[in-house]
């Protein structure tokens, strides 16, 4: 029996990294139902072992972003910010972005940012830091 | 053309959800869709895949490659022997579910791709028929 064919040197897991006082949480291209499902479990069980300010969930991989997976993603952003910690959402592709909106998801109030080193600049700083000046 | 001109994919564990989103892109793209094309039928095959198997238990994603007057389209067609639509056009109905879910996934499809039919009756089962040509 042949595996179905994946692209190689891509994980098709999760992985949760410490960078700085933020948890970065990398998704992989495709992730099926029940490695999106671990995100939330692996995300809060990360944020209750190190003391971090935030999350940055990068998906920079991601292909597309479906109904469950948004889902999931705001869930856990609101969870997130039940424990005290706050959620960027990183490096979301063009296209992804064009389709999720289409399709008609949202990721409630999360916060995004271009790529995760935007993101992890935001992490803990509030969201309007400066007062805009009047032209 | 090295493609076959058409072919199934079984749905029945939810990781198979994950194989037939795959093989659609890959489908989608040897076809000649661009990235937010294939990005957006690959998002509706994710859709109505889960709904074979979450309503329905399982059931056969069929794909077969278009060309009608000079145009090339893909078409996937969502077939399952599950308990049927009883109203397929509250189903339609942006928000509608029974499944605790978004009620999300019809509606999202239909803006995603060109064409949509649903075929159901309560006890036979349901067929999702969608269709993208390329621009
Ligand atoms: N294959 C199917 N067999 C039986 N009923 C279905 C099938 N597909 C959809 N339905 C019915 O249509 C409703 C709407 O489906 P839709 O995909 O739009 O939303 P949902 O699955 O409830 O939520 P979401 O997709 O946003 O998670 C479902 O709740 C279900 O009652
Ligand atoms: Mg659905």
């Amino acid at each position: 029996m042949h595996s179905p064919k994946r692209p190689e040197g891509i994980a098709e897991t999760i992985t949760v990294t410490k960078v700085r006082e933020v948890l970065l949480v990398t998704m992989p291209s495709d992730p099926d139902d029940p490695t999106i499902c671990a995100l939330q479990e692996k995300t809060l069980e990360a944020m209750d072992q190190h003391t971090v300010t935030g999350l940055v969930l990068d998906l920079t991989r991601v292909e597309i972003l479906d109904s469950y997976f948004a889902r999931t993603v705001a869930e856990t952003a609101q969870m997130v910010e039940l424990m005290g910690g706050e959620t960027i959402i990183a490096g979301m592709r063009p296209a992804v972005a064009i389709t999720a909106t289409e399709l008609g998801v949202s990721l409630g109030r999360t916060r995004t940012a271009l790529n995760v080193d935007r993101a992890l600049d935001m992490v803990g700083r509030a969201r309007h830091p400066k007062p805009r000046r009047r032209a | 053309m090295t493609l076959q001109e058409c072919g199934e994919i079984e749905i029945n564990v939810e990781h198979d959800i994950a194989i037939a989103r795959r093989a659609v892109r890959d489908i989608a793209a040897e076809l000649g869709f661009g990235v937010t094309e294939t990005a957006r039928i690959v998002t509706a095959a994710s859709e109505l895949g889960r709904n074979v198997h979450k309503y329905a238990g399982g059931g056969v994603m069929r794909w077969r490659a278009l060309n009608k007057n000079e145009r090339n389209g893909l078409e996937l067609s969502f077939e399952d022997h599950g308990p049927g639509i009883a109203d397929v056009d509250e189903a339609m109905r942006e928000g509608h579910t029974t499944g605790g879910g978004l009620g999300m996934g019809l509606p999202g499809a239909k803006r995603l791709m060109d064409e949509m039919e649903i075929n159901s009756a309560p006890g036979t089962g349901t067929t999702v028929i969608v269709r993208k040509w390329r621009r």
